[in-house]
């Protein structure tokens, strides 16, 4: 057999498990997916992160205080001087920075995020759909 | 040519020939490995996969689902098919290629600035950037043409 003949039989028998996969499996990508934003996670991806992730709160401190994502650190822009050394304490390379705000409207959660990576920080994300999304899960 | 007129073979003479094979072994090994336990992994969770291609920011999300329920199938059958003499150079075409397009959307998303794991591995591995991987990509190119020169 040709090496052409043998490409084009490989692609097509992988087409079968493929489409099996793309009917039945459980955890198949749906097709209309809403896409994320550049920095962006969503809530089921950065849950598999465990205590691997640090929730940093972008929100008001009265926000902060009245609820918010266990073991999530406050640190907003009106106080970053003062609550960022409590962050660095926290901080450590392999951790992954999920910060979020209100809701998807919200973009404290970018401006935090985008001052974290000028500082230096990697692997820093925003939750898509914010606090919002966070309650509406824990339902 | 030697003086006598006789082409001088660059194929391994002697005791030579075993280092070669043995050398193809391990990359036919490494190659095969390699994809059907990326594949694997990737078959797992087809959607978590599908999230990281968009990550490139290359495709759009449909062309991304699309890939993350095609592709794991395509690399798991073209290690198997590494091991079979009749679609031995079939699957050496297509590792090799795939290894190609990998490297170049790596580098693509380093020039772009973009943090990002490479998600070659599905969560089997994570954090992993994306230098180390095109380190490894062209590793994994150098074992594929030590088989393709098997097939000269």
């Amino acid at each position: 057999m040709t090496p052409v003949r043998q490409v084009v039989l490989i692609l097509l028998v992988a087409l079968i498990p493929a489409g099996v996969t793309a009917v039945v499996h459980p955890r198949r990508p749906p097709w209309s997916e809403e896409t994320l934003a550049p920095g962006e996670e969503k809530l089921k991806t950065v849950l598999t992160w465990g205590s691997n992730a640090l929730w940093v709160d972008a929100r008001s401190r009265r926000a902060y205080e009245a609820d918010h994502v266990p073991g999530a650190l406050l640190l907003n822009l009106e106080e970053w001087d003062s609550l960022f050394p409590r962050f660095l304490d926290q901080w450590s390379p392999e951790r992954k920075i999920v910060v979020y705000c209100d809701s998807k409207a919200c973009e404290m959660s970018h401006e935090v995020a985008a001052r974290l990576e000028r500082s230096g920080f990697s692997s820093v994300y925003v939750l898509k759909g914010g606090w919002e999304e966070w309650k509406k899960a824990a339902k | 040519m030697e003086k006598s007129g006789k082409v001088i073979s660059p194929r391994p003479t002697g005791l030579g020939i075993p280092f070669v094979k043995a050398g193809r072994f391990f990359a036919r090994l490494a190659l095969a490995g390699v994809f059907i336990f990326a594949g694997a992994v990737k078959i797992y969770d087809p959607g978590q996969f599908a999230i990281e291609v968009q990550r490139y920011q290359l495709l759009p999300w449909k062309v991304c689902a699309a890939i993350a329920i095609y592709l794991p199938w395509l690399e798991l059958l073209s290690g198997f098919c590494l091991f079979l003499k009749s679609f031995e150079r079939g699957a050496l075409v297509l590792i090799t290629l795939l290894l190609s397009i990998f490297t170049f959307a790596l580098a693509s998303a380093l020039v772009r600035g973009l943090s990002i794991d490479c998600g070659c591995f599905g969560h089997a591995f994570t954090s992993t950037g994306t230098v180390v991987p095109i380190l490894r990509n062209l590793l994994l190119l150098f074992f594929a043409g030590t088989l393709w020169t098997k097939h000269r």
